[in-house]
């Protein structure tokens, strides 16, 4: 396993795509400072201001919001054998499947945690230079900021290991992308907007890491202009719990899915 | 260690891609593995590799299947049609990545590198290289781990005539350190002087199999004669009209042409025997050409 591990992470570093990780963890991370420095109550429309409560927890939310481009990462990682036809030659060295398939995806889970733990280290330490520069105090204890910015960046590798586990699944990359992203970005918002669906929303992967990460600024925002009740989230462990096993499962059928499957 | 196909059979949905194949590739021999294409081949050298499921049938290396090997890479090497490499990878960079998978480390990356010819440009990226340079290079993947079975499909695929030259040799070494070498074609002269036996399939079915000089089948001679009309009408084995003064005549060798014409006065001008060639052989046994 370690010997697949390090092929797997040789596969990965002999390609930019580390490259852009890296990059893309930076850039979000500066970009949610860069927010911070603007300030919250600059924004159109105009939010609660960053020594408030709310206001943080809008700039955690914002980088929370990033989460998709780990994801992406993944299910481009690990579709890249289809696209590239080595899928045969990595069969041929290792033919027990499940073996190659546990391998990249804690490659991939470790490389999103690392990716998670860039972004929120940047963002940590923009939004307190902001705060200084602005002279303002943070509406929330430095403790409570730095313990949601760790569950974000566990959350990126929660996410990197979905994406990597649908891209498995699913095998063509462009395919695979696209439902990872359209996923994330978009049918999970507008799932929301379905009266009878949105009771199930605190249960799906953005519900749960909205309770994870304690941003409801989007289920709030939807509900407010929809004129229903907000959605209650669960628990911050509950949350945790629900995302871990999405997780668990998808890696589950990431791993038996190609076990019976011909290479051709 | 042999190579075994037992009534290996493989239907992808109602379509029978391989039906009951038997054969054998032993040690120390080059085998072919011929047939046009669609035949079958790809998929059968996929089922030996355990990639695709047999439907029926068993395919087996040394008497395992191949995910069943101690050390499946280090037992077996293929080069697969249709594999291939990440565009963004150097050619080393791929050896390594297998080489680790195989746990083989770097040395071995560089040794099959030079072995062959794929040092030459190492350090290129494998979206640069060349239809040979990506042949050598899935050569060299398969000799990562030493193996002493080599499963080669359509591996002349794209080589230019220096390339296949160089294969063949570097093939025919192989099997004379007593590897089992099977190689896969659907051009026959591009393994006619490698190959010591040959399996034909068509439609997924074996319609040949053994040493490469049975295939070449009877013997013929070509006549030219003004006369040629009659000596035709004077003979009771099968003819065939090449021209108006040219016959070729089947089931005799040119002394017995010779004595039949000579009895009869019939003056002949040309008198050849003829081996027929075994792409012929070939394509009469796989109902390309008659």
């Amino acid at each position: 396993m370690i010997a697949l591990i390090a092929a797997e992470w040789s596969r990965l570093t002999g390609t930019r795509l580390w490259l852009w990780g890296l990059l893309a963890a930076l850039g979000s991370g500066a970009f949610t400072g860069l927010l911070a420095l603007i300030g919250p109550e600059n924004f159109t429309p105009p939010m609660p201001g960053l020594d408030t409560a709310e206001g943080v927890h809008v700039m955690l939310g914002l980088l929370g919001f990033t989460m998709f481009i780990p994801a992406l990462l993944g299910t481009a990682a690990v579709t890249t054998e289809h696209r590239h036809r080595t899928i045969t030659t990595t069969a041929l060295f290792a033919p027990r499947r499940w073996t190659w398939l546990v391998a990249k995806l804690l490659t991939y889970t470790g490389s999103g945690l690392a990716y998670g733990l860039i972004a929120c280290t940047v963002a940590a330490g923009a939004l307190f230079s902001a705060s200084a520069l602005k002279g303002v105090a943070l509406g929330l204890p430095t403790s409570t900021v730095l313990a949601l910015l760790a569950r974000i960046a566990l959350a990126m590798a929660v996410y990197t290991l979905l994406g990597a586990a649908v891209g498995a699944i699913l095998r063509n990359q462009a395919a695979a992308l696209v439902t990872v992203g359209a996923y994330l970005y978009m049918i999970e918002t507008v799932l929301m907007l379905i009266p009878g669906v949105k009771a199930v929303y605190p249960y799906l992967p953005g519900g749960a890491t909205a309770a994870l990460t304690g941003f409801t600024y989007l289920a709030d925002a939807i509900a407010g202009q929809t004129g229903t009740s907000a959605t209650t989230l669960l628990s911050a462990p509950l949350g945790a719990a629900v995302l871990l096993a999405y997780a668990l499962i998808a890696t589950a059928i990431a791993v038996a899915a190609p076990l019976r499957r011909d290479i051709t | 260690m042999s190579v075994e196909a037992r009534g290996l059979t493989k239907a992808f949905g109602p379509v029978s891609a391989v039906t009951d194949l038997t054969f054998q590739a032993i040690p120390g021999t080059v085998t072919g593995f011929l047939g046009p294409n669609g035949a079958g081949k790809t998929t059968t050298m996929r089922m030996m590799l355990g990639l695709v499921a047999p439907t029926s049938g068993t395919a087996t290396i040394d008497g395992k299947r191949y995910a069943d090997l101690a050390r499946p890479s280090a037992t077996v090497g293929a080069v697969l049609d249709g594999s291939g490499f990440h565009p963004a990878h150097t050619a080393l960079r791929h050896l390594r990545i297998y080489s680790r998978m195989g746990g083989y480390g770097k040395a071995r990356a560089l040794r099959v590198a030079e072995l062959t010819g794929v040092s030459a440009f190492a350090d290129r990226a494998t979206r640069t290289l060349s239809t040979g340079m990506r042949q050598r290079l899935n050569l060299a993947t398969a000799l990562l781990g030493d193996p002493h079975v080599l499963l080669l499909d359509e591996p002349g695929n794209g080589l230019d005539p220096e390339g296949i030259s160089w294969m063949r040799t570097f093939l025919r070494d192989l099997a004379a350190e007593g590897r089992t070498i099977l190689i896969s074609s659907h051009v026959l002269g591009e393994i006619e002087q490698t190959a010591d036996h040959v399996v034909v399939i068509r439609q997924g079915r074996l319609i040949a199999t053994g040493p490469i000089s049975e295939l070449y089948g009877r013997t013929a001679v070509r006549v030219r004669s003004p006369q040629a009309d009659r000596l035709r009408a004077h003979l009771t084995v099968p003819t065939e009209v090449l021209g108006p003064d040219t016959l070729r005549i089947h089931d005799m060798t040119t002394a017995q042409v010779a004595t039949a014409a000579a009895d009869r006065g019939i003056a002949l001008h040309e008198i050849t025997p003829e081996r027929p060639t075994l792409e012929r052989a070939f394509l009469d046994l796989t109902g390309g050409h008659r």
